[in-house]
């Protein structure tokens, strides 16, 4: 192993790295919600067996350390199903699933929210289950998940950099190629740490504007 | 004896109290009336140290409660009883009387919790010793705020409007029990709204206004036509509260 | 299935060592957490401002950053500084100052949640601080806070699986080395998830048992 003094390029590699970790981010972020979005509809209509498997899936995911599922993703699956398998893939499917389940659990909370008080009311005036679903559930609910659901983006930007532990050239593995060259573990460590930091400080700030825009428009409507 | 020399109490620019003097002599039982916001309660939260004083000097048995050594003092010989009971939620009503007097006084368990067992069985509530606060009536709930009191075996019990937050029954039940320690000579100072029953058991009655006191006289001469209901704002006070 | 059985049977023990290093550094962390928060969070809600700000900012920092680059800021900064402990030491010391974080929030919360009145009727019966903050203030911070801090030790669990990044043999290093040496690392990660699933049930059934016992009496709405 040979000392090397920090360099300019290493900017470069910081840079890169956190574009990795956002852009992961986002589509993970994206697909995740999108499937738990879809997932709180099926569980919504009671499909007899889908509904508890559902339930079930996420519940174990939620129950389980994300390390453990990334290595079921990268390392199992190939070996069972005999499929490539890309470090990346691995990680957009692993955080994707990972966020999916928790996003689920928050819209459900929701929908169940806003369905004790005022579904029978509607279902007396003769709307059909997914009338009440798009019409009368759905902007209540949203409006219900933007706190949780906030919170747990911070989190789920946080849980990105586990993907380094299979190779993906996020912010985190940048830093274990900086540590390892210059041996210098705690500037290193502080720079990546500090990047995280800020990097969940703006998403809560964001997160917390969209929220109180959120809550005024749904006030407005008079909801 | 409880000596209040010119007290006075600020809040910001507010004047809640303005220059009081008020003695209570051992075995006294002294009522404190007067309107919401006339600052009787205040008085109170000044005797016990809970609001430090703007002016002036509280002396409890000659301690002086702007002292820490003197508050400590005057704590000891004096016990609250709060309007909205304030019980500690994580103990069992006996636990909650014997706290202060192990803690505190340095009482052996054993006997603390003999006198405890002792005071619990005098309000009533025998078969609720091992309960929690929260399981018990508001009327159940004072009396063991009572026990609590006098579980010190304070030479002053202060009484912050204890039946304010209560039904008329439950009102009966606490009122009961001090009109039997009144009777017993416990000395009182007693900020209340029930005027009848203060009339009944009081030597003296204290009115305030605006943080003023105006009158201080003998029970029988506050009620009488030439006493305190010839002062317009006294009269008017109690027929407006004798009417509710 | 049996197949499989098969091959993993001579391996149980091996896994079993890793379960109970597991078990030893989430029982050790845990007791740090607590330790470390309740003092967290009693500065945070003490008299100085700068014990305020100074905890305040703790909580900040050790909940944003991911928990990986802390340890990791630990594994190779200690040695920097002439501390050299080993790589279970790191991780339980790691884990402790991570989950105290999150245990001073649940803590703070439990103490703002004490009503003003029954530290007033504490302080009139002459107790002195102490006292209140120990017989008072701190049991019923506690009592309130079981079942946040249910969730917090159940991510601790959770998170030891991270110190298998840095060499410790707990359970989830252990069974990176046995899929490696069975070739089943599909069966392998499966059980694994599967497991740790069962453990956060458990404790999740244990906190909610100890939640009932310390609120005996209390009405639910309240506790």
């Amino acid at each position: 192993m040979r000392y090397a003094d920090f360099t300019p390029y290493d900017l470069v590699l910081l840079a890169q790295g956190l574009g990795v970790t956002l852009g992961l981010f986002a589509a993970t972020t994206l697909i995740g919600l999108a499937l738990g979005a879809a997932l709180t509809v099926l569980h919504y209509y009671r499909v007899p067996v889908i509904g508890h498997v559902v339930v079930a899936v996420t519940e174990l995911l939620k129950n389980s350390p994300v390390l453990v599922q990334l290595f079921l993703v990268f390392f199992g699956m190939p070996a069972f199903f005999q499929v490539n398998m890309t470090p990346v893939t691995a990680a957009l499917l692993t955080v994707s699933l990972n966020t999916a389940a928790f996003a689920f659990v928050i819209f459900r909370s929701g929908v169940e929210a806003v369905e004790r008080d005022q579904i029978e009311a509607a279902r007396v005036f003769g709307h059909s289950r997914w009338q009440i679903l798009r019409r009368i559930i759905s902007p209540q609910a949203a409006a219900f998940s933007v706190g949780p659901l906030i919170g747990l983006l911070v989190n789920q930007l946080q849980v990105t950099s586990l993907i380094s532990v299979i190779g993906v050239a996020d912010l985190t593995k940048i830093g274990n190629i900086l540590n390892l060259r210059t041996l210098e573990p705690f500037v290193v460590w502080s720079v990546i740490g500090l990047t995280y930091y800020l990097c969940a400080k703006a998403l809560a700030a964001l997160g917390g504007r969209l929220e109180r825009h959120l809550r005024r428009s749904v006030v407005w409507q008079g909801l | 004896m409880i000596e209040i020399n010119n007290v006075e109490k600020r809040f910001g620019s507010a004047e809640v109290l303005k220059r009081i003097n008020l003695k209570v002599e051992p075995g006294e039982v002294v009522t404190i009336l007067g309107s919401s916001g006339s600052g009787k309660s205040t008085l109170i939260r000044c005797i016990n140290g809970l609001e430090a004083l703007s002016g002036g000097a509280i002396r409890v048995d000659g301690h002086d409660v702007s002292t820490s050594a003197g508050l400590a003092a005057a704590r000891r010989r004096s016990a609250t009883v709060f309007q909205l009971f304030n019980l500690y939620p994580h103990m069992t009503v006996l636990r909650n009387v014997t706290l202060a007097p192990i803690q505190v006084l340095g009482q052996p368990r054993a006997e603390a919790e003999a006198q405890a067992r002792a005071l619990i069985d005098l309000v009533g509530l025998t078969e609720h010793a091992d309960a929690y606060p929260q399981r018990l009536s508001g009327g159940q709930r004072q009396r063991v705020g009572i026990c609590r009191a006098l579980a010190m075996q304070p030479r002053y019990l202060l009484l912050d409007e204890v039946t304010s937050a209560l039904d008329p029954e439950m009102t009966g039940e606490v009122l009961a029990i001090l009109a039997r320690l009144a009777a017993e000579g416990t000395t009182m100072v007693f900020v209340t709204h029930e005027i009848e029953f203060a009339r009944r058991i009081s030597d003296r009655i204290v009115f305030l206004e605006a943080g003023e006191l105006i009158v201080d006289m003998p029970t029988e001469a506050f009620f009488s036509e030439e006493g305190g209901l010839a002062v317009p704002r006294i009269r008017k006070f109690l027929s407006k509260m004798t009417k509710d | 299935m049996i197949r499989s059985w098969n091959a993993l049977e001579p391996h149980l023990g091996f896994l079993l060592e890793g379960f109970a290093l597991t078990v030893a550094a989430c029982v050790l962390a845990v007791a740090g957490a607590v330790v470390l928060g309740a003092l967290i969070a009693s500065l945070r809600t003490a008299r100085s401002r700068a014990a305020r700000t100074v905890a305040a900012v703790y909580c900040d920092l050790f909940r944003n950053v991911p928990f990986i680059v802390q340890l990791f800021f630990f594994f190779y900064g200690l040695p920097e500084l002439g501390i050299y402990i080993g790589a279970f030491e790191t991780g339980v010391l790691a884990m402790s100052i991570a989950g105290g974080a999150f245990v001073a929030d649940v803590i703070r919360a439990g103490i703002l949640s004490i009503e003003q009145g029954v530290i007033e009727a504490a302080r009139v019966f002459g107790l002195s601080r102490w006292q209140i903050f120990s017989r008072i203030v701190m049991p019923n911070a506690l009592r309130v806070s079981v079942r946040p801090m249910g969730s917090v030790l159940i991510n601790l669990v959770l998170t030891s699986s991270i110190l298998s990044t840095i060499t410790v043999n707990e359970l989830t290093g252990t069974a990176k080395i046995v899929a490696a040496t069975t070739f089943m690392p599909f069966e392998v990660y499966a059980v694994l998830l599967v497991l740790y699933a069962a453990l956060t049930y458990t404790l999740s059934l244990a906190v909610t048992g100890v939640h009932r016992r310390l609120n005996r009496g209390m009405p639910e709405a309240v506790a």
